[in-house]
């Protein structure tokens, strides 16, 4: 039969691209619990990643980013993307049978359907590849296996198609479907199995909406010591206090899936600054982020005017991470020079008494509400976003809060 | 394949695969967070230690002993319970502290590298610069200390009387000082002033190696109980 060594490709490459989807969904799945899990990012699929290096990998960043799933306002971490690409690559691997079970002009047609389809994942791909690239900067070894799978099927669906074009009829099939009607059943099958295993998804899932603001309230949202720090101009009726070290990297994360979501803009957020640095925080036994006490004198320097906004030395300092906290690990000055480098307004401010006191005013205030010592922490007109919540389920949770107007 | 009901069969076979995997991965998730909230132990992820709760500091010299005698006196001071700053004469603070003098000056050895002496001019209870440099450097280091001392005495001239009272002036200028600065609202609740005269405690010759504003050579017994002690206490009550 022509065509039969690229249709055994073709489903060879589906199983593969199914297994690759299936490992993202799996790790993407695993996070239902509201729990850190590692991740499987290998080209071998089910291959594990250590958590450390996982959470710089180009796997975490990916699963993380609002691109990784859809509706995540309507479900806690939304639907994987990676579920209807199991789906798509199942169909694709139905419709290469479809091809072989048919004769005659069917077996054509179906081979047409077949290469028209297997186009699917690759558009898919390529959006998805450019916003790894472009928006995300990451790239991950999970969704390169989709990509490469998805090229592989449709270079072979093709030369099926091609081979089965090619050489003569074997039979008149006289009872094969038209193209037009072959294609139409083909879209409702494409929509059957994403649809099929999307309702399977959300049939599963439990209720998140019980957790939704049980994580604690704060007793008072006022700012009488002037300690807050505005993030922006909005002028939204919901207040959100943002408690966040400016060289932690959860901290960046977590300000930019907020970013990325737009509900930032539903809200006025402002920053409590809580370094977690034992140069100025007496509640962590060590640095764990070099540099982070210079970098907050630095925000609240800004805060009072005395050189750029405030959000300016955020941004900075976010982008800067790395450089600063590997810079003070050996050289408590060095945060200092590179902030004094960047903003030479800043330089007679900072390690000043008065904003190490306002500084030191901010970390008390952490005392008087008695929070837990991380960071990010998130509080909506006082109602605490769940820490479980800050990650994939951060617009699911949000929405939620800021739906009932704080907490229960 | 033959037939349009075997091709039915292989169709729901394979959408069957993705919906049975994802649907048992979720359903995997919902069985342990139903685990997580009844407590049980899940043996997955690698797990997170509970964050501690932000606290003031509590250093290692605040033993029972220190935190029973400082609790006596903040409390008998004023600065626990009603959370006004009224201040501790010198019979009040020995009766409280129910220790001798070296004794109470004894609680506050550890403090070397946190107190400063501010030292005044005879029969005087005026600030000079280099006294609110001083202490300006001290209060703004408050770290996370709960509560600020203000011991203030005075040398031995002059009557019992007097003595009690330039300690008293002494202790509210070093108040008025941090009130006219520090513009904050804490401060009340932090401060706690006990003017000892001439009476108690008195500071001896081994607090010239602290830090203080006299000058390096005024450091005899009369210079250096013309004073105020101030120092954050990292201990929490």
């Amino acid at each position: 039969m022509p065509g039969r060594v690229h249709l055994a490709i073709v489903v060879i490459a589906c199983l593969l691209g199914l297994m690759f989807a299936g490992v993202s969904t799996f790790d993407f799945a695993q996070h239902l619990d509201r729990e850190v899990h590692d991740l499987h990012c290998s080209f071998i699929p089910g291959a594990k990643t250590d958590l450390a290096q996982g959470a710089s990998s180009g796997c975490q960043v990916t699963m993380m980013s609002p691109y990784s799933s859809v509706l995540r306002t309507s479900f806690w971490g939304g639907i994987p993307i990676s579920l209807p690409a199991m789906a798509t690559f199942a169909f694709l691997a139905y419709r290469a049978l479809d091809v072989l079970g048919r004769h005659g002009v069917g077996r054509r047609r179906s081979a047409g359907v077949l290469f028209a389809f297997s186009a699917v994942p690759v558009i898919a791909s390529l959006v998805m590849g450019v916003i790894a690239l472009v928006e995300l900067e990451a790239a991950c070894r999970l969704c390169l296996g989709i990509y490469g799978a998805s090229l592989v099927t449709l270079l072979a669906a093709g030369l099926a198609y091609a081979s089965i074009r090619r050489a003569p009829l074997d039979t008149d099939d006289a009872h094969a479907p038209s193209a037009g009607m072959m294609t139409v059943a083909a879209f409702a099958q494409l929509g059957a199995f994403v649809g099929i295993a999307v309702v399977g998804y959300v049939a599963k899932m439990p209720d998140y909406s019980r957790f939704v603001g049980t994580c604690g309230k704060l007793d008072d949202t006022s700012d009488p010591g002037k300690i807050m720090v505005d993030l922006d101009k909005n002028a939204a009726s919901h207040q959100a206090i943002e408690v966040f070290d400016p060289l932690c990297p959860a901290c960046r994360a977590f300000d930019r899936r907020l970013v990325g979501s737009g509900l930032d803009r539903e809200v006025h957020r402002r920053a409590v600054l809580f370094p977690l640095d034992n140069s100025c925080n007496w509640m962590v036994d060590q640095a764990l982020h070099p540099g982070a006490c210079t970098i907050s004198e630095a925000i609240l320097c800004a805060d009072e005017g005395k050189g750029p906004p405030a959000t300016a030395v955020v941004e900075w300092a976010f982008e800067a991470q790395e450089k600063v906290r590997e810079a003070s690990k050996n050289d408590p000055d060095a945060a200092r020079r590179m902030v004094v480098d960047r903003f030479p307004d800043l330089g007679g401010c900072v390690g000043s008494d008065a904003v190490r006191q306002r500084l030191n005013k901010s970390l008390r205030w952490a005392v008087a509400h008695a929070i837990p010592v991380l960071t990010p922490q998130l509080f909506v007109n006082g109602t605490k976003l769940c820490p479980e919540d800050t990650d994939l389920g951060l617009e699911y949770s949000l929405t939620g809060l800021l739906r009932r107007g704080g907490g229960r | 394949m033959n037939g349009p009901v075997l091709r039915v069969v292989v169709g729901v076979a394979c959408a069957g695969v993705p919906t049975l995997l994802a649907s048992s991965w979720v359903g995997g998730a919902s069985t342990r967070l139903s685990k997580i909230e009844a407590g049980e132990a899940v043996d997955e992820g690698p797990g997170e230690e509970k964050a501690a709760i932000a606290s003031a500091a509590d250093e290692g010299y605040c033993n029972g002993d220190l935190r029973k005698i400082l609790r006596r006196v903040l409390q008998s001071c004023g600065l626990l319970g009603s959370g006004e700053v009224r201040g501790c004469q010198p019979v009040q603070a020995k009766n409280v502290a129910t220790m001798t003098g070296a004794d109470f000056n004894a609680l506050f050895l550890p403090l070397n590298q946190r107190a400063g002496i501010i030292q005044f001019e005879k029969d005087s209870a005026d600030l000079d610069p280099g006294d609110t440099a001083l202490l300006d450097k001290v209060f703004a280091d408050q770290r996370g200390a709960s509560y600020f001392f203000v011991v203030a005495r005075s040398s031995p001239e002059g009557s019992t009387d007097h003595n009690r009272e330039l300690s008293q002036k002494r202790a509210d200028a070093v108040m008025g000082h941090l009130r006219g600065t520090f513009n904050d609202p804490d401060l009340d609740r932090e401060v706690g002033l006990l003017w000892l005269g001439e009476e108690y405690a008195q500071l001896d010759e081994d607090f010239c190696g602290w830090k203080r504003s006299g000058a390096a050579d005024k450091c005899k017994p009369k210079d250096i109980n013309r004073s105020a002690f101030v120092a954050w206490i990292d201990c929490r009550l």
